[in-house]
């Protein structure tokens, strides 16, 4: 998994990287960093460029999507209509793009719309580079040319690839001198645009989208080639005015034999990880077919099929498999389950954690959370917690009976309550349960509950002093009180609770509570408090 | 070796001319009733007779309204030099009047060697405007006007429509006004003051015929024989390709790529993959690149997604498919879950995995946009609870667990109810 992402990595090292070199060199003579020059447009300067069958043989799998890209961008010089590369994340469509770049040797200039995230960032970002403007000190900061309207960019733009290819073919041309001649880049030029399908979530997504891709249309430029990659296919790019199509290359996901050879191509020890590959590869293939996410799910479980060997380097025989199978078959299914825990270790791919962590929804931090709930939570924020669940799940007007003075629950009421409903509008009201999600709840409402069952709580542990002394607990509860919205604030921002636009009504702020029922009964039994007691089911 | 080198040249030659659109519409030119001859004559009538116009060129996307102007503007200039200016604007660009006359501006003063002044307000340019077209006037000098997405000029308050066309209602202008659009209600677009302005005539683009179709093919895809290329190649790649275009395989080829989309674009688009496919070691064309080419274009990408899902978000899509039958109207990952629970029990499939598992697998399903929310406005709900809806049809959800590669039976009987 760490190829997937590398390349892009190392390719900005190596740019830094000759950048700084270039500058110690010249520390010697000047204090000036060498002048970019137009090589910089070239992937990598130190790296030698690399044969086609090592693009194919480092990408396994790949090989039809290798040949087609080649074929589209075709020979030295060719001019080429745009080209749109899509197919689910992880799939490896950058980094395939830019290692043909590489083996090419061609003149390119790459900008991710993840990273440029608005136009003018996005404009700016190709012009410097084709400009070979580098920010530094001496220009403090600033981008070489100041455009944030799709027209100025279309001039300047035009401007810049003029220059870039008539400097293109003049080098071609006198061809004998220094290092240029091992640079059969031709005078194309290629502008990459990556993950477009952001460029749909822009402010200005209803210009912005079809401008990108009527781009040629509009430069009329044949030295100048255009290629999208995109997660998503390219009917999900709707327009109301369209666009002429760009030809697309579809990357298709992982097969099961190609993720076999993807991860076992970086392991030292070939042969036991693929017998580890035997065991755990075709499960977690009906689950995912990522390798982002396959690898750290596999990271983990190879160390627990490692543990019982002493030496990592052994060629496994059949014998000792079925040992390792039988030792590591019960951690598997839980494993399964547990699929997308990111894991604290820092792991040698970058691709997957950051996935994982963009993806991480609250219910995961949840659970998590759990696990050491005891050390980060307060008393007051867990009995906050969990009277913002019944807040949420109960209907306000049965709080009144499931906290009355008594403390119990109504017996009388539920039993009454099933009978005189029908099935059919009970399963109308389960729907509507699933479908609304918890409820919302203003602040008082979240506040009484909260009394209410501190009272219950240190009544049951004082019962014997409660009857003749209430006005000691109402001081207990007021020293909960104090801080009690501070408390309710740092919930919110762990995403516990959430503030909800206010109620048009009322107009006072409402909330809801977002944990899951095994969360608050985990919350509750850290406090020995007998939730289900007060939860109205229906 | 001797052949790889003529071949590669040939391949750069085709591969150029399905990327310069002046040369594939030249075909059209020579044709008295073709557009562009109509064009030309409308154009060179008003820049000889020194007078006003106003055209629009209609046509779906991709039928060749720009490149046919440009095309007779090329022309119109060899024939007549120092008597044409061309100002083109687009209207993906400059749809903004203040930066359209900005842009105007620009353009005039590049082409008569002015300084121009990015600080100039809106009312300077377009008083700079309208000077410019009243000294082009006396010196007999047309300024053509080229509106590319002519439908998004028409969007705002078309301040620029109506000082362009109220221009041409002068005497001592000399202006020709020139829309391009896809919209061929365009002229509706316009609004009472900038319509009564306009001259109301219209070019309509249609997309070529079958017989036009098979002139393009052997106009863009033969030879020449007399060039740098070798004589006896050449000889050689055009009777071969002679044989294919002549091949019923290759004219139903040709037939479902017409049919789904005939314009000279689509054309073209798919020509440069069956060229780009070219084997450069044969050096020739064979009915194979142009098979190949039509697979590469004609994509599903949604039954792509479905074959490329893995089995647990098969299960969710049936399940989402399963409740749609059912008629209930929205549904939410936990009705999802409930479903999926229910089928479980009944059918006590392999595949049961815990909740936080096949959320993960209805987010890849959100995120290759097979399903999606109803609607975007992300309250303050978490995903469990916002209601989604299924973006393919059950025939492409039949079609695609039919082609699944090792699909579980169970599926489809799920699927069929």
């Amino acid at each position: 998994m760490g190829k997937e992402e590398s390349p892009q990595i190392e390719r900005r090292s190596t740019r830094h990287s000759s950048a700084t070199i270039s500058k110690n060199e010249a520390g010697t003579k000047s204090n000036e960093p060498l002048p970019p020059t137009v090589n910089d447009l070239f992937y990598g300067e130190e790296e030698k460029p690399i044969s086609l069958d090592d693009v194919v043989s480092s990408f396994p799998g790949r090989r039809i999507q290798i040949i087609e890209l080649m074929r589209v961008l075709g020979p030295v010089n060719c001019p080429m209509v745009p080209l749109f590369i899509y197919g689910d994340s992880s799939t490896g469509k950058t980094s395939i793009t830019l290692q043909i770049f590489r083996h090419l040797n061609r003149p390119f200039v790459y900008s991710s719309c993840l990273t440029c995230y608005s136009p003018r960032i996005l404009f700016e970002s190709i012009l410097n580079q084709l400009l070979l403007h580098r920010k530094s000190m001496a220009n403090s900061y600033l981008s070489a040319k100041r455009c944030e309207r799709p027209s100025d960019f279309v001039n300047f733009l035009r401007e810049a690839l003029i220059s870039i290819t008539s400097n293109l073919q003049g080098n071609s041309g006198k061809s004998g001198s220094k290092k240029l001649d091992r640079r059969a880049s031709g005078n194309m030029i290629y502008l990459i645009f990556d993950n477009l399908e952001r460029v749909r979530e822009w402010d200005k997504s209803s210009i912005m989208l079809p401008f990108l891709l009527n781009l040629y249309d509009i430069l009329k430029m044949p030295e100048v080639g255009l290629i999208f990659i995109s997660n998503t296919s390219p009917d999900t790019y709707y327009s109301s005015m369209g666009y002429a199509e760009p030809t697309p290359v579809y990357f298709p996901d992982y097969k099961e034999d190609d993720l076999r050879q993807i991860f076992v191509k970086n392991q030292e020890n070939k042969k036991l990880y693929s017998s580890f590959l035997d065991v755990v590869l075709k499960p977690f293939y009906r689950i995912t077919r990522r390798v982002d996410e396959l690898s750290t799910a596999f990271s983990q479980l190879y160390k627990k099929y490692c543990e019982p060997l002493s030496d990592l380097g052994v060629v496994p025989n059949e014998e000792m498999k079925r040992r390792l199978f039988s030792n590591l078959q019960p951690h598997i299914a839980p494993s399964m389950n547990e699929i997308f825990k990111v894991s604290s270790q820092p792991s040698t791919d970058i691709g997957a954690t950051k996935e994982a962590k963009q993806k991480s929804s609250s219910k995961k931090s949840g659970l998590e959370v759990t696990d050491q709930l005891d050390l980060h939570m307060s008393t007051s924020a867990k009995y906050l917690l969990i009277s913002a669940f019944l807040a949420s799940r109960n209907p306000a007007t049965l709080d009144a009976s499931l906290f009355d003075s008594t403390g119990g629950s109504d017996s009388r009421k539920r039993k009454r309550k099933p009978s005189e409903k029908t099935s059919e509008q009970k399963e109308a009201a389960e729907q509507e349960l699933l479908m609304k999600g918890p409820g919302t709840f203003p602040l008082e409402r979240l506040l009484a509950i909260f009394q209410c069952i501190t009272s219950v709580a240190e009544g049951s542990l004082e019962e014997e002093e409660q009857g003749s002394d209430g006005l000691r607990v109402q001081v207990g509860d007021n020293s909960l009180m104090s801080d009690v919205l501070l408390q309710l604030s740092s919930l919110c921002n762990a995403n516990f609770i959430v503030k909800g636009v206010s109620c048009p009504l009322e107009g006072s702020t409402r909330y809801r509570s977002t944990i899951c029922e095994d969360m608050a009964l985990k919350v509750a039994r850290s406090l020995k408090f007998p939730l289900s007691k007060y939860l109205y089911r229906r | 070796m001797g052949r790889e080198k003529p071949a590669e040249r040939a391949l750069l030659l085709l591969r150029s001319r399905l990327c310069d659109p002046s040369f594939v519409f030249n075909s059209f030119s020579d044709s008295s009733d073709s557009n562009y001859s109509k064009l030309k004559f409308i154009i060179s009538s008003s820049v000889t007779e020194a007078c006003n116009n106003s055209i629009l060129l209609l046509g779906p996307r991709g039928s060749g309204k720009v490149a046919v102007l440009e095309l007779v503007i090329r022309d119109l200039l060899l024939e007549y030099p120092d008597m044409i200016t061309v100002i083109k604007l687009s209207g993906l660009l400059h749809s903004d009047d203040n930066c359209a006359f900005k842009e105007i501006a620009r353009q005039l003063c590049m082409e008569h060697q002015l300084l121009f002044s990015k600080m100039a307000s809106f009312d300077d340019n377009a008083q700079f405007m309208i000077a410019m077209l009243r000294e082009c006037g006396l010196a007999h000098k047309t300024i053509i006007f080229v509106l590319d997405e002519f439908d998004l000029f028409a969007q705002g308050k078309q301040r620029l429509l109506y000082s362009l066309l109220d221009a041409t209602q002068s005497v001592t202008s000399q202006a020709v006004v020139i829309g391009a659009t896809c919209r061929l209600d365009a002229d509706q677009l316009l609004e009472k003051r900038v319509r009564s302005r306009f001259s109301h005539r219209k070019l309509l683009f249609l997309p070529p015929t079958k017989e036009d179709w098979q002139r393009l093919l052997e106009h863009i895809l033969l030879l020449p024989t007399e060039s740098t290329l070798p004589q006896d190649y050449a000889v050689e790649f055009n009777a071969k390709l002679q044989n294919i275009l002549a091949d019923n395989r290759f004219k139903g080829i040709i037939n479902t790529c017409m049919n789904i989309d005939s314009t000279v674009n689509h054309l073209l688009k798919f020509l440069f993959r069956a060229v780009s496919n070219m084997d450069l070691a044969t050096g020739f064309l064979s009915l194979e690149n142009f098979k190949a080419a039509l697979s590469n274009i004609q994509r599903q990408p949604k039954l792509e997604c479905i074959k490329d899902c893995s089995v647990l978000e098969l299960y969710v899509l049936v399940c989402m498919r399963r409740l749609e039958i059912k008629e209930q109207n929205s549904y939410n990952f936990n009705s999802i879950m409930k479903e999926y629970k229910s089928v479980h029990d009944s059918c006590q499939t392999s595949d049961y995995y815990a909740q936080n598992v096949c959320l993960w697998a209805f987010e890849h399903l959100l995120q290759r946009e097979l399903i999606s929310f109803n609607d975007n406005r992300g309250n303050n709900q978490s995903i469990e609870f916002r209601p989604v809806k299924l973006l393919v049809s059950s025939h492409e959800l039949h079609q695609g667990l039919k082609s699944y590669r090792s699909c579980p039976a169970i599926l489809h009987k799920l699927l069929a109810g």
